[in-house]
């Protein structure tokens, strides 16, 4: 499977997240996004008209949209990361893959926007930022009272792997995490998943490895 | 106006929001704290300020029974001390480094920080159970005019249409802190729907606090 | 205006490669400009009010001040070398002061808690005794003989080394890094920050490198600097005060910090003092 990937996209970390926890091994074709455009040279042009990245091929399946990605990837190696199947946790997990896209535009437009200068009205995309955190802070307090610690349910899908990028840079883009207490306990409890990996601006819980030095030690 | 007088206390964050060895950002009139609680589960407000480059601690992480900056690992101890520089894995670091840390309580389920030097015990509210806590952009007085009740001594503000769902506010910088209570044994449908309505009221007291300032 | 000596300095302003007629318009210490190509194909730097300012280009860049500077941008001589290969990677704009961002490039003791795996890992926090001079023939800032192991120092290398390593800063918000380079260990690799100051609070980053590396992909050179600034950038938005503080007091340093006390003497001393705060409080 090779991944046309960008490095600081958090739509291309998406896939390279669902592939480290699931072990599966990508090729990656890095592609330069900053400061080169290369999305919209010819080449890529050529295999996704859309201008976007990440890409995903396999052998003549070419895939151009993040979520088609982790299903592809979860139905390979592990379909339990789709839902359990019942039809509530089948709708849960579209309503917060389709609530993920959201996310690329307001949160995602905020960061390109503070972070590479790309052109938007901030303020609005900030204002968005703020609603689309409060109402993925409330559904995870609902999502609480069922007893459930992610999104679809008591484990981790595709969904809580889609929305976690974007969530967890939004202040790259000028928005503050600091007023989500929930939503910070889900980035802690997906941030610990067997297999979890950094991106820039995303770092690993330290706190996971053990104290090379408890105190009170050399 | 309650919290606002020495001696007394304001709430700060869920017990539940700070489960052991987490750290989180909150705000007392002291100024910004990292909230955080150790492995055996003691909580602590350590001033979210690293002395050593100024990096925000609420950045960093808990190993044990210490909170270690994100920046260069600088770790501090439940007092405040600095304990470990990893440059220096020798060194034994000098008293003057150190952080300042304000006294927490735990009770009913909520974090509670001393207001100057608190003489008594936080407010006793026993009869309510802690549900999440909101961010609200607007002042105690917007919230005041979207709910149609004042805030009692204890800062509770008690639902008129939903006389079960107590409000507790805690002004802070530059916004008000809400705890959502609710009285003891309702039923899981009545959790919900106080999470909602709360919601409701903190879109209408933002609406009218924005009105306010134009 | 504030930042007294910093007005009569050389910026970077934009890349050299992404000039067009049409211009770019961006901000100097507070003072919108306009950055784009004339019709002979050179640089041309102009205010709102359109005042045209000097300008050089070099390192890829284009270079402009507000201002009337004294000396030549600073030269780099490994930069003349044949075999070398440059790489633009591109700009990133923090929310912090521009000098905050030349002090974390100088830093080595965070490697292994930002950089993790990278350029440093625990337990290998240890910082060793190094050089650090004001050299007053050239007025710059200089560390030397400054170690630390690397899990992956570089893209072109193959495994864990102990990097060397040597800073200099030449000119208030840029600073230049000499580190062992794998494919040839007589040389220096060159990796340079840029620092665009849009305002005290606000700057634009532009990394650069030179590098012998005849091996790995651009684009993957790009990334590895990306990888390591992103990295950084969520340390420099978060210090409080946003401003450098350059009197003692407000922050504390170890031995391991000798560069950035030297920095900051360097600033003081020089009345370099946009995106800078004098009085302890």
């Amino acid at each position: 499977m090779k991944l046309y990937d960008y490095v600081l996209s958090p739509s291309c970390y998406k896939v390279r997240l669902m592939a480290a926890i699931l072990g599966i091994k990508l090729d990656i074709r890095p592609v330069d996004f900053h400061p080169g455009a290369e999305h919209r040279g010819p080449e890529l042009l050529a295999l996704n008209p859309a201008g976007s990245i990440p890409i995903l091929e396999d052998g003549d399946l070419v895939l151009t949209e993040s979520s088609a990605m982790l299903a592809y990837l979860a139905a390979n190696a592990a379909p339990e990361w789709l839902g359990q199947g019942s039809p509530q946790e089948t709708a849960r997990v579209q309503q917060w893959l389709s609530f993920s896209h959201r996310l690329t535009a307001n949160l995602g437009g905020a960061r390109l926007h503070e972070m590479l200068l790309r052109p938007g009205n901030i303020k609005a995309l900030q204002a968005q930022g703020i609603a689309a955190l409060r109402e993925l802070e409330g559904g995870l307090f609902e999502q609480g009272e069922r007893g459930m610690q992610f999104l679809a349910g008591n484990r981790a899908t595709i969904a809580d792997i889609a929305c976690f990028p974007y969530v967890a840079l939004a202040p790259d883009g000028g928005i503050s995490l600091d007023p989500y207490p929930l939503i910070r306990l889900w980035m802690r409890a997906i941030r610990s998943l067997p297999g979890f990996i950094e991106m820039p601006g995303i770092h690993r819980l330290h706190e996971l490895k053990p104290d090379p030095h408890p105190a009170g030690e050399k | 106006m309650p919290f606002d007088g020495a001696g007394s206390w304001a709430p700060v964050a869920l017990s539940s929001d700070l489960p052991p060895g987490t750290v989180i950002p909150a705000w007392t009139s002291a100024g910004p704290i990292a909230l955080w609680r150790s492995q055996s589960g003691r909580a602590t407000a350590s001033s979210d300020r690293c002395p050593h480059r100024g990096m925000r601690l609420s950045h960093g992480f808990v190993r044990g029974e210490a909170l270690s900056c994100i920046y260069h690992g600088w770790s501090y101890s439940l007092s405040g001390g600095c304990i470990r520089i990893p440059a220096h894995p020798d060194l034994v670091p000098p008293e003057t480094i150190r952080v300042a840390v304000q006294q927490i309580e735990e009770t009913g389920g909520i974090l509670w920080a001393a207001v100057g030097q608190a003489t008594t015990q936080p407010p006793q509210l026993d009869e309510l159970v802690p549900l999440r806590s909101l961010s609200v952009e607007a002042d105690v007085a917007a919230i005041e005019v979207a709910t149609g009740v004042k805030v009692d001594s204890r800062g509770l503000v008690r639902l008129p249409e939903f006389p079960w769902i107590g409000l507790l506010l805690a002004p802070q910088e530059k916004h008000t802190l809400i705890l959502l209570m609710i009285d003891r044994d309702r039923s899981p449908a009545d959790r919900v729907a106080a999470s909602r309505i709360v919601e409701s009221i903190r879109r209408t007291a933002e609406e009218r606090h924005r009105e306010v300032a134009e | 205006m504030k930042g007294g000596a910093m007005i009569d300095e050389w910026y970077p302003v934009g890349l050299f490669s992404q000039l067009s007629a049409k211009g770019n318009r961006t901000w100097l210490m507070g003072e919108a400009i306009e950055v784009a190509r004339d019709q002979d194909g050179n640089a041309r730097v102009t205010t709102a009010e359109g005042r045209t300012l000097p300008i050089r280009v070099q390192y890829g860049h284009v270079w402009s001040s507000l201002g009337t500077p004294e000396k030549e941008l600073f030269a780099i001589p490994e930069a003349d070398q044949p075999g070398r290969r440059f790489v633009d990677v591109g700009v990133v704009r923090v929310r912090c002061s521009p000098l905050r961002a030349v002090e974390n490039f100088l830093d080595i003791a965070h490697f292994p808690f930002v950089h993790t795996d990278i350029l440093g890992a625990e337990p290998h926090t240890e910082v060793e005794n190094y050089k650090v001079e004001i050299r007053e023939s050239v007025d710059e800032v200089w560390a030397t003989q400054v170690k630390f192991y690397q899990p992956q120092a570089a893209k072109s290398a193959t495994g864990g080394i102990t990097t060397e390593y040597m800073y200099r800063v030449p000119a208030p918000t840029c600073s230049v890094l000499y580190k062992t380079c794998p494919p040839r260990p007589s040389e220096w690799d060159v990796i340079t920050l840029f620092v665009q100051p849009l305002a005290e609070d606000l700057c634009d980053v532009w990394p650069w490198m030179a590098l012998f590396d005849d091996e790995t992909p651009m684009t993957d050179l790009i990334h590895f600097q990306q990888t390591i600034f992103l990295q950084d950038r969520s340390i420099l938005e978060n210090q409080i005060p946003a401003l450098l503080p350059l009197d003692p007091g407000m922050e504390i340093p170890t031995r391991a910090d000798l560069t950035s006390v030297a920095y900051r003497r360097w600033l003081k001393r020089h009345n370099y003092t946009y995106g800078a705060q004098l009085v302890a409080q």
